[in-house]
């Protein structure tokens, strides 16, 4: 199941300060820590390569400052890195001319920042509509699919409304959907629901999740809520002082995390939605009673294994053999034993 | 069609004054300047009524006394009425030099020197004469000039040296220079609502003497030999040692394009010709009967037919 | 700053461990040293003078008369572009007083114009806006202003938008470019800080004389605002707006004009709003350069010594500039209508319909009726068979004069006195100490502090600025500028700051001033009781009042106190307010007995007046205050008075002066000025105050308006009292702020030397003025560029200040 790789960064440098470049060069494209420091510049992204695959949703975490907008907005060309290579559908992202970037971002990229960046001077419509303005679609196609991107994130009946006089979440609706109204392929979100409240929020994510159910796009999502993440994610990826520490899927990093950084993120996830009953399942059992499917979370089965007597035996889904067995005890410990610790 | 729309509304709106502008292309318009004190402003009027009656299009152009010779020689405005010897003298023999052309000498005798109101003699029974002033000299004192009195000077640009006068006839005085004429006027009003004494520069013909009673002072009378000449004159020493010509030049300037664009107009302005008393009835209208300048020019021309006839011929 | 230098890593000179002052005594004492051995110090030598000014006057002659460009004489073109710009202005012309002669139509009809201002007032804005405008547009119309408003209008109406788009251009191209930034950024500077006067020969030489130099100087000064406001408006655009924008797939032209440009909206109007104010403010020096209007008229009336027409007429220009300025501002931030889709085309064009059908009307009308196309000079009406005039404005004039004569008169032997003895005793030594001063220690002192606060590069560009008028001849006449700009800026500085505090947080001066009116109350009795015995009747008269006045409030204060605290606190605002206005007439009226008792004057009499006569005229002052809050508060529905409401109105009273004063003509006070104070520096500080004082004002407003609410309520939460807070936390958190408005004081005050130099005086500003009559461009300019020289000092020693200081408090 090794999936299609839209977006490659190899070795990504986005160091701020006096001249990048030539600092970059004369530590051999590796500088450390130290000589970072004591020079004034700012390893902002150091060394990053990963891939985004086709149709997922990475999430990108780290504590602030840790570099996540600077790593978006050096794919996205916002910012040009230091040094590093990155490709986009196989098209070296670096190398693009103006008009191709242009290009690129009008048709196959979108974005959603965090302080939603509408413009104060033009209504929701217009806002929604802007990206297909500036492309020179025709009034009246782009009122329409503009109209439909409203509707689509709820807003229908605000369409003369000024950002000035929406709410926090109404307002990021209007981002979301101005990024959404050029059909991207590939879709940014910089910490799209940190600016609003915890009703909101969760309410915003739902509404993502259905989006995204929907109109299955490749992802790449910031957020300081680990449990945001695990709600969305595929994969997770965790950044620390400009480096990317670890990557994988929400399973991986709180069975196996990298280090004790990675460790403490995940200290507080939600064990029973993220950890699948392969991760903490025993030997076959002989008096196991009834089943569940190796890939089922724990969440899901802890009360059939729980409320039994008995271990329960776990099946692999795709090939219905027997493959270990859950009990009481390991569910326990996988839900509450780590949080003790 | 909105675009169709569009352009033919600036299609026609630059055809409007193109047709304007062709029009006055037959007869573009002589420019008269005009400055910012009254006899100038209603004889600049009735110079323009005149030219007008005769068919030719006036423009009047505000402009300051200085910069407005230059701009007559570069062909910017076309005539001035009124060109003072006192004020001006400087800028328009350079403005002579650069082109513009001098029209001739009204018979109307403008005179500058120290003036003082009639309540001064009360106080300063001598202040008639340069000497009898002289004595009385700490009575004009102020604070800058203690003990010596205070001469109220014009402003430094006219090309009077005062300062060199008092120290060639010894005066115990001091010129303070003023930086417009409205300041002269200021001093006095202020000076004269409450009798206080003040000597200061002015002139004839202006307004000053249809508002405020008072007198020049008497000077040595001027001679060539004044200022050449040490021996010559109160003072023994020193050259200048006497005072202002008590008839200055009052000219008219021209642009020296007018002959041959406006004949015509350009041998009226050549006859034009005011004298004293002309001017000072030009001047009396708006000053005392409080008539726009405009409307002091109809009348004046309308009192004076035969003298604006009499510039035709 | 010893501190500081103990931090400072010694270079193992001793001397930089030195506290800072004694660095400063060592320049100094050194270059007295100096000027003992050597004379050339006091003053520059005679030989080593640079003729600069032959230099220049030659060049611009040599531009003028012989130079080439590529085979063009370089006079041809700058002709041409006179003659291309003479086209909107002709048209302007055409269009509102000359009428189109081609095809016979007349100009546009009073009537007409005067509706389309309020049709669109009533469009754009509120009531209010419309009540201006019906205000002005009758004001213009009695007052026999209208031909010269609408002549003055040519000018403007050209020069506003050519200035306001030349301003954007600029902007634009400074953002893009590292050379433009290089290159305009001081010319900006440069622009504003040389006097207008001092370009307009030139360019009257080069662009030919007439409407066109006045367009062209007009547009040179009222520029830059809007520049300037477009960088930083570009700057300032959030960043989240601008990677929107490209990431929205905007191409770099779109990202400007459809993400950059509109979202520095805000800004941009500020600049816009420059533009107009600085248009207006520049309509009499544009007549000088051959402007007709109301700036011809008014050098005319103030030359006749008619100071009440001029008054008048200034007056005119003033509500040109806030008519103009609001009916902008109110286009600008017109609310959309929502529901524009569903009215029909009259009903969405019913403004521009209606103008249209008054247009035509008019302008058939013109044709029999003449008060239609020009307002009549008189407005009378008949009454039984003979006219009555309703309003004349001369006789109005005529008042005002005879009033500031009287004024005058009364005032001048209780003033002289204060006059001399300042004269004497303050600005003599001062100017004498400058005068004095070898120029080593000048250019030292500015050098040292120049280092001390901006660096290496900013002592470098002090020193040569300083330099620059030393070794060209005009130290003194620079000297006797700085020393009328500096006093004259603290004095605008002492009274603008606490204006602008007051405006900011009115409330915050009411502890003490509730303290002193119990005093001033016990006073103003005891003051009655003794008054009889000394003055004359009117004055009794006028304080009887004051007191009955008070006796009936007392009355109801205490008759209706139990029943309604609303109007309990009508009252004690009534009271507050009458006793503000009287505490400031009062500490006046101290003030000059004060100071004129020890210039000798006899005062007795005088001051007795003054502080019981005055009262009265405090409660006249108070009625038109209260006026504005009681109207304030009804019209919104809110309760009868409500204290921030009125305050509120308080802060709005003292802006709007602010912007009248920055576009009333300065040349009237001169006048006054003058006639109270003669001749002298101390008629020449006090016409520069009232106009250096505005920056002041508005940037210790803005300065304490922008702190960040956060540290006001912290210091709230630590128990402060207003006044504390205001002396240890507002006023050092706005310092910056307020010292960069300082700068702009002495900016304004240095400008306004070019126009005082018309009252008389000897230093740079009577060169610039001088050098327009004598021709001699070159020395205007040096004199105008040295003025400059002396203000960008300035700005380079505040602004280095300020700039650290916002750094170190962290609100860059
Ligand atoms: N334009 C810039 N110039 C200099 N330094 C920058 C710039 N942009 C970012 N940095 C620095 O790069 C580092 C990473 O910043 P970045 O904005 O990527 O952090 P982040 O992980 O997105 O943090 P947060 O969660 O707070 O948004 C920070 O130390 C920041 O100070
Ligand atoms: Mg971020």
């Amino acid at each position: 199941m090794q999936a299609e790789a839209q977006i490659k960064c190899r070795n990504l440098w986005k160091v701020f300060g006096a001249n990048p470049k030539q600092f970059l060069k004369k530590h051999h494209g590796n500088p450390s820590a130290e000589a970072l420091n004591e020079e004034g510049y700012i390893g902002a992204v150091q060394d990053v390569s990963f891939d985004v695959n086709q149709g997922e949703i990475l999430i990108i975490m780290g504590l602030s400052g840790s570099g996540k907008s600077t790593l978006i907005r050096c794919i996205t060309r916002l910012n040009d890195p230091t040094a590093g290579e990155m490709e986009y559908e196989g098209r070296d992202l670096l190398k693009l001319s103006d008009r191709e970037l242009i290009d690129i971002r009008r048709h196959k990229m979108g974005m959603v920042f965090q302080n939603f960046g509408l413009l104060p001077h033009r209504d929701v419509l217009e806002n929604v509509a802007f990206p297909l303005e500036v492309q020179g679609v025709p009034k009246a196609d782009r009122v329409e699919r503009a109209k439909q991107m409203i509707e689509l994130v709820g807003l229908g009946g605000r369409e003369s409304y000024f950002p000035r006089e929406l709410s926090g979440g109404q307002q990021q609706r209007v981002g979301i959907a101005r990024s959404l109204a050029v059909e991207p392929d590939i879709w940014f979100l910089d910490e799209p629901f940190s600016a609003l409240d915890p009703l909101i929020r969760a309410e915003m994510q739902d509404e993502f999740i259905r989006l995204q159910t929907m109109l299955k796009k490749t992802i790449v999502f910031i957020t300081h809520d680990f449990e945001e993440a695990t709600k969305l994610a595929d994969r997770i990826g965790i950044m620390k002082d400009g480096r990317m520490v670890q990557m994988d899927t929400p399973e991986q990093i709180v069975l196996n995390p990298a280090d004790d950084y990675v460790a403490e993120f995940a200290k507080n996830a939600p064990h029973e939605r993220i950890v699948s009953v392969r991760a903490i399942m025993g030997p076959v059992a002989a008096d196991a009673v009834g089943s569940v499917e190796s890939t089922a979370k724990i969440g899901s089965c802890a009360e059939q294994v729980l409320t039994g007597e008995h271990p329960v035996a776990v099946v692999d889904p795709a090939t219905h053999e027997v493959v270990g067995s859950i009990d009481r005890h390991r569910i326990a410990t996988s839900i509450f034993g780590r949080r003790a610790a | 069609m909105k675009y169709a729309l569009k352009g033919a509304l600036v299609a026609a709106m630059m055809a409007v004054p193109g047709l304007a502008f062709a029009e006055a292309e037959s007869d573009d318009p002589i420019i008269i300047v005009q400055n910012n004190w009254t006899s100038q402003l209603v004889l600049s009027y009735v110079v323009g009524k005149a030219l007008e009656a005769e068919g030719y299009t006036v423009e009047y152009a505000p402009s300051d006394s200085q910069l407005q010779f230059q701009a007559i020689a570069d062909g910017d405005m076309h005539f001035q009425v009124e060109a003072w010897e006192g004020s001006m003298k400087s800028a328009f023999e350079k403005a002579v030099e650069n082109g513009m052309v001098d029209a001739g000498t009204h018979s109307a005798a403008t005179r500058e020197e120290w003036w003082i109101p009639n309540y001064v003699l009360e106080k300063c029974p001598g202040a008639g004469s340069w000497q009898g002033l002289d004595r009385c000299a700490e009575m004009f004192a102020t604070a800058e000039t203690k003990p010596k009195g205070r001469f109220v000077g014009p402003p430094a640009d006219w090309g009077k040296n005062y300062a060199d006068r008092i120290d060639a006839l010894e005066m115990n005085f001091e010129a303070i220079n003023v930086g417009q004429a409205a300041t002269l006027w200021a001093e006095l009003q202020s000076a004269y609502d409450r009798k206080e004494p003040i000597v200061l520069f002015n002139w004839t013909p202006n307004f000053i003497e249809s508002k405020f009673e008072g007198q020049f002072v008497d000077f040595p009378a001027p001679s060539a030999a004044c200022n050449e000449v040490k021996e010559w004159g109160p003072n023994p020493n020193a050259t200048g040692d006497c005072g202002a010509p008590h008839s200055g030049w009052l000219k008219k300037a021209a642009w020296s394009g007018l002959a041959e664009k406006y004949p015509g107009a350009w041998s009226m302005m050549q006859n034009i010709d005011f004298s004293n008393a002309q001017i000072a009835a030009a001047a009396l209208m708006v000053d005392v009967d409080g008539m726009e300048p405009e409307e002091a020019a109809e009348k004046w021309i309308e009192d004076n037919a035969d003298v604006v006839a009499g510039w035709k011929g | 700053m010893t501190e500081v230098m103990a931090h400072r890593p010694s270079e193992g000179l001793s001397l930089a461990r030195l506290p800072g002052w004694v660095h400063f005594a060592l320049i100094m004492v050194a270059g007295v040293l100096l000027s003992l051995v050597w004379e050339g110090a006091t003053r520059w030598p005679e030989a080593w003078v640079i003729p600069a000014e032959p230099w220049l006057t030659g060049y611009i002659e040599w531009l003028k008369n012989d130079a080439t460009i590529f085979g063009v004489e370089f006079k041809e073109i700058t002709r041409g572009i006179g003659a291309a710009l003479k086209a909107p202005v002709k048209w302007a012309e055409y269009l509102l007083y000359r009428g189109f002669k081609g095809i016979g139509l007349g100009p546009l009809p009073w009537v007409a114009v005067a509706a389309g201002v309020i049709i669109f007032a009533h469009w754009v804005g509120d009531w209010k806006l419309v009540a201006l405008c019906v205000f002005s547009m009758i004001y213009l119309a009695v007052f026999n202003v209208w031909k010269d408003s609408m002549k003055t209008m040519t000018i403007v109406i050209v020069a506003v938008p050519m200035a306001a788009l030349l301003g954007v251009v600029l902007g634009i191209w400074v953002t893009r470019s590292r050379i433009a930034e290089r290159i305009f950024t001081p010319m900006f500077d440069l622009m504003q800080a040389i006097p207008h006067m001092a370009y307009l020969a030139p360019v009257a030489a080069l662009f030919a004389f007439g409407p066109v130099t006045a367009l062209i100087a007009t547009v040179i000064f009222a520029m830059p605002p809007m520049a300037r406001c477009t960088i930083l408006g570009l700057q300032t655009v959030s960043s989240d707006v601008l990677e929107a924008g490209q990431m929205s797939g905007c191409t770099k032209r779109q990202a400007l004009w459809k993400v950059a440009l509109p979202s520095s909206k805000r800004t941009l109007m500020l600049g816009l709003n420059q533009v107009v104010m600085q248009t207006l403010a520049m309509v009499v020096i544009a007549s000088i350069a051959g402007a007709t209007g109301l700036g011809h008229k008014l050098l005319y009336s103030l030359q006749q010594l008619r100071l009440g027409v001029a008054i008048e007429q200034g007056i005119a220009i003033t509500l040109i500039a806030i008519v103009l300025d609001r009916l902008t501002q109110a286009y600008a931030y017109k609310e959309t209508d929502h529901f524009a889709a569903e009215k029909s085309w009259v009903q969405r064009h019913k403004h521009m319909l209606t103008f249209l059908v008054i247009l035509v009307v008019s302008y058939i009308a013109a044709e029999f009726y003449r008060w239609v196309n020009i307002p009549p000079s008189k407005f009378t009406y008949m009454v039984d068979g003979e006219k009555v005039t309703l309003f004349d404005a001369k006789q109005l004039a005529r008042t005002i004069d005879a009033a500031l004569r009287e004024f005058n008169t009364w005032a001048y032997p209780y003033i002289n006195p204060i006059r001399d003895w300042t004269t004497i005793n303050v600005l003599i030594p001062t100017r004498d100490f400058f005068l004095w001063l070898p120029w080593p220690v000048f250019v030292g002192v500015i050098a040292l502090a120049a280092l001390r606060l901006g660096g290496l590069g900013v002592m470098l560009l002090c020193i040569a600025l300083a330099m620059s008028f030393i070794v060209t001849g005009f130290w003194e006449q620079a000297m006797k500028t700085t020393y009328v700009v500096l006093i004259a800026a603290t004095i605008s500085v002492l009274i603008g700051v606490p204006l602008g505090v007051l405006a900011a947080n009115p409330v915050l001066l009411m502890p003490p001033i509730l303290m002193l009116i119990g005093i001033i109350e016990i006073y103003q009795i005891v003051a009655w009781l003794l008054v009889p015995l000394t003055v004359p009747d009117i004055v009794i008269f006028s304080t009887t009042i004051d007191i009955a006045v008070f006796a009936t409030i007392a009355v109801l204060a205490v008759l209706f106190l139990a029943l309604s605290p609303r109007l309990r606190e009508v009252i004690f605002i009534v009271f507050a307010i009458k006793q503000i206005v009287d505490v400031i007439f009062w500490i006046l009226s101290l003030l000059i007995t004060l100071i004129s008792s020890i210039g000798g004057g006899d005062v007795s009499g005088f001051s007795a007046a003054l502080m019981s006569g005055l009262p009265s005229a405090a409660w006249i002052v108070t009625a038109l205050l209260l006026l504005r809050g009681v109207g304030d508060g009804l019209f919104q529905g809110s309760p009868l008075v409500n204290l921030a409401q009125f305050f509120q109105s308080v802060t709005r009273v003292i802006l709007s002066t602010c912007d009248t004063l920055q576009t009333f003509p300065s040349f009237i006070y001169l006048i006054p000025a003058i006639m109270l104070f003669k001749i002298g520096d101390f008629a020449n500080i006090f016409a520069i105050i009232p106009y250096a004082m505005v920056p002041a004002i508005r940037y210790t407003y803005l300065g304490l308006k922008r702190i960040p609410p956060v540290t006001v309520e912290a210091a709230i939460a630590n128990g402060t009292t207003p006044m504390q807070r205001l002396w240890k936390v507002e006023l050092p958190v706005a310092l910056p702020e307020i010292m960069l408005g300082l700068n702009q004081t002495i900016l304004f005050a240095l400008a306004m030397t070019a126009i005082t130099a018309l009252i008389g005086s000897t230093d740079l500003g009577q060169e610039v003025v001088r050098s327009i009559s004598t021709q001699n461009f070159g020395r205007g300019i040096l004199a105008g560029l040295f003025i400059a020289a002396l203000g960008i000092i300035a700005d380079r020693l505040i602004g280095s200040w300020a700039a650290e200081r916002k750094r170190q408090l962290g609100v860059a």
